[in-house]
């Protein structure tokens, strides 16, 4: 899977590469207008992560090249401006997704997920983590073939860890992807521990690997470790 | 009162005292040199008498007509050499001007009193006073003429622009379009205007962008930061030492967020960056609203009661769905556990009241930016009523806060429009 990452921003362009070349993504990255470009003129990816502002010309200005050369690539938006016109006017010159900044890179890493997936429309709809399986279409869980019922809380949980398997995962970025960046923090963390607990019940009754482990002070990871 | 209409008073006023003045004194000054024929003829009246009692040693025969009356008296006692006077007639009240002198024929000593009646003087006021009123209502009626012609013609092209300006909304962007006028004054005005119109225009695009600068500058940042901690927390090495630091440090990354995020939010209220230009449900959006907080409810243990009808309003769908949240999430956060919540939207108010460990707050403050009750201990970053209130008072819309039987009270009356 091919991401190509336009932002200005050196060391946020470097922790994105970082963080989705270590999920199995190839990364390349442009810090301007005129790099980006060539590279979207050359290649094609799987999907696009573009910023907005950059040096030598506006991010809109990519996605409309894009789209004149009929390309299939994936764009998500990651702007500063919180704007709804921004975001209108993103989704509408063919954007898929629009993230504003501050984001969490297991938020953006989920985001691209389903980007692909959605591009992807040959191969199946089921992502599958050891003997889980989950079908996105239908929003459901099988496990070793039997189906589980979740949650769509639960299943949205399921779901974001997998895609962001391996990785530590904070309650702060987990309660931001269930319920928004408006919510107060320390409230949501309630609500999150019992999320788990019965999505761990779940998933262990139905006889998958205990994968969800917590990690203290901080948050979770699901691996098989 | 129109500038013309006062112009013209004045105007119309001093020609009507000039007129009258003027109309008096040529009164006065034809009277005068009429009154002076008339003593230059009744001299040569007495020069006649004089000589025919100088031929004659008689005085003449009395022949009185309209135009002319004399009379003769004897009297030693008093002489006069010549002397002009008015009189009046006692019957007619006719108006007279006689000459009087003594004169001596033989041994008697007559006084001769010859009057002409003053006609012609009467005539010539009436006359004057006549043209007078027929003047001053001319001036009147021209005066009405000209003031409609003066205002459907001369100021159109002033009404046209007042019209425009009237119109003119900073927000939208639109050029203005200045009538284009002959009269120099109309033009420089037409011509300041669209200067000015062209400043203000330059300085909100500045202030719009300066938004947008502001929200990229302090959000990079802050992305970077985020993005930085979510790579260190992957090193589980680090993570057993520093965890609870840089679980500390992506809190308050995420408390600066929204507050920056609200700042701008409310900087650009006060710009008037919104058109108020959709169909609002209010219903659907505290639908949409509670669904979203149900679990949030059931775990503090809050009862909520909704009674709500539906109102539709002209609104900004995104801006009365951070009203309503953010009235909502305040009637939670600041709830006491096993509280209750009610939400009530009835001929277009939406009131909301919750339960709360908190007295009543204090009225002035309570929608001013960062004001807390000193009670207060959770993270609201002290701006939401303040948005509300802004909002509000840019839609026109009014809100306001009461205490009630330990219930606090938040009101929002969709219904009135009182600036915009």
């Amino acid at each position: 899977m091919k991401v190509l990452i336009i932002e200005d921003e050196a060391a946020l362009n470097k922790s994105m590469v970082d963080y989705l070349s270590s999920q199995q993504y190839l990364c390349e990255s442009a810090i301007d207008y005129r790099s980006a470009l060539d590279k979207i003129e050359q290649y094609a990816y799987d999907c696009i992560v573009l910023d907005l502002m950059l040096p030598g010309g506006n991010g809109m200005n990519l996605l409309k090249e894009l789209k004149a050369s009929n390309k299939m690539d994936g764009v998500i938006i990651i702007s500063a401006r919180n704007e709804l016109q921004d975001k209108i006017d993103g989704l509408q010159e063919g954007a898929d997704d629009y993230l504003t900044k501050p984001f969490h890179l297991s938020e953006l890493s989920v985001r691209i997920a389903a980007i692909i997936r959605r591009k992807n429309m040959q191969g199946s709809n089921a992502i599958s983590f050891e003997e889980i399986t989950l079908d996105n279409a239908a929003k459901t869980v099988k496990v070793n073939n039997v189906e589980v019922l979740l949650t769509r809380k639960e299943y949205d949980l399921l779901l974001y860890f997998i895609v962001n398997k391996n990785r530590v995962i904070s309650k702060n970025a987990m309660a931001s992807h269930l319920w928004g960046d408006d919510m107060d923090m320390a409230e949501n963390y309630d609500f999150i521990y019992a999320h788990i607990k019965n999505l761990r019940k779940k998933l262990l009754a139905a006889g998958a690997g205990d994968y969800l482990h917590s990690i203290y002070g901080m948050g979770y990871k699901f691996s098989v470790k | 009162m129109k500038l013309f209409a006062q112009y013209n008073r004045l105007n119309i006023f001093a020609t009507v005292v000039i007129f009258l003045v003027g109309s008096c004194t040529f009164y006065v000054l034809l009277r005068y040199i009429l009154i002076r024929q008339m003593d230059t003829s009744l001299q040569s009246e007495q020069q006649e008498i004089v000589q025919y009692v100088h031929l004659h040693h008689t005085l003449p025969e009395i022949i009185n007509t309209r135009e002319q009356r004399e009379s003769f008296v004897i009297d030693t006692a008093s002489k006069y050499t010549c002397e002009f006077f008015n009189s009046i007639e006692a019957g007619t009240g006719k108006e007279y001007r006689d000459i009087r002198f003594s004169i001596a024929v033989g041994a008697d000593n007559y006084i001769i009193v010859v009057s002409k009646p003053m006609d012609s003087t009467q005539l010539l006021l009436k006359l004057i006073i006549g043209v007078t009123v027929v003047m001053i209502a001319l001036i009147l009626v021209a005066g009405i003429f000209i003031n409609r012609r003066i205002l459907n013609g001369l100021w159109k092209p002033f009404y046209e622009t007042v019209n425009q300006v009237k119109d003119y909304n900073v927000t939208t962007q639109q050029a203005i379009s200045l009538p284009v006028t002959q009269t120099d004054e109309f033009a420089l005005l037409n011509q300041s205007l669209g200067v000015m119109i062209e400043r203000v225009q330059n300085d909100y695009e500045s202030l719009k962008r300066f938004t947008g600068h502001a929200a990229h500058e302090i959000q990079t940042p802050l992305a970077v930061i985020r993005t930085q901690l979510d790579m260190l927390m992957q090193q589980e090495n680090l993570l057993q030492r520093y965890a609870p630091g840089i679980s500390e440090i992506e809190q308050a990354v995420q408390r600066l967020s929204r507050l920056n995020q609200s700042l701008l939010l409310l900087t650009k209220v006060e710009n008037r960056q919104f058109v108020l230009d959709e169909d609002v449900h209010i219903e659907r959006i505290i639908a949409d609203k509670c669904t979203e907080l149900t679990e949030i409810m059931q775990v503090k243990h809050i009862a909520l009661s909704l009674t709500v009808a539906p109102f539709t309003v002209h609104f900004h769908k995104h801006l009365a769905e951070i009203v309503v949240s953010n009235l909502i999430n305040n009637a939670i956060r600041y709830n006491r556990p096993s509280g209750l919540v009610n939400i009530v939207l009835e001929n277009g108010i939406l009131s909301i009241s919750n339960t709360s460990s908190l007295p009543f707050l204090d009225q002035d403050h309570v929608f001013q930016r960062f004001y807390r009750h000193a009670d207060v201990k959770t993270e609201g970053n002290g701006l939401g009523l303040s948005i509300v209130k802004q909002i509000c008072d840019f839609a026109g819309f009014r809100a306001s806060y009461h205490y009630l039987d330990d219930m606090h009270i938040f009101m929002v009356d969709f219904n009135t429009r009182t600036s915009l």
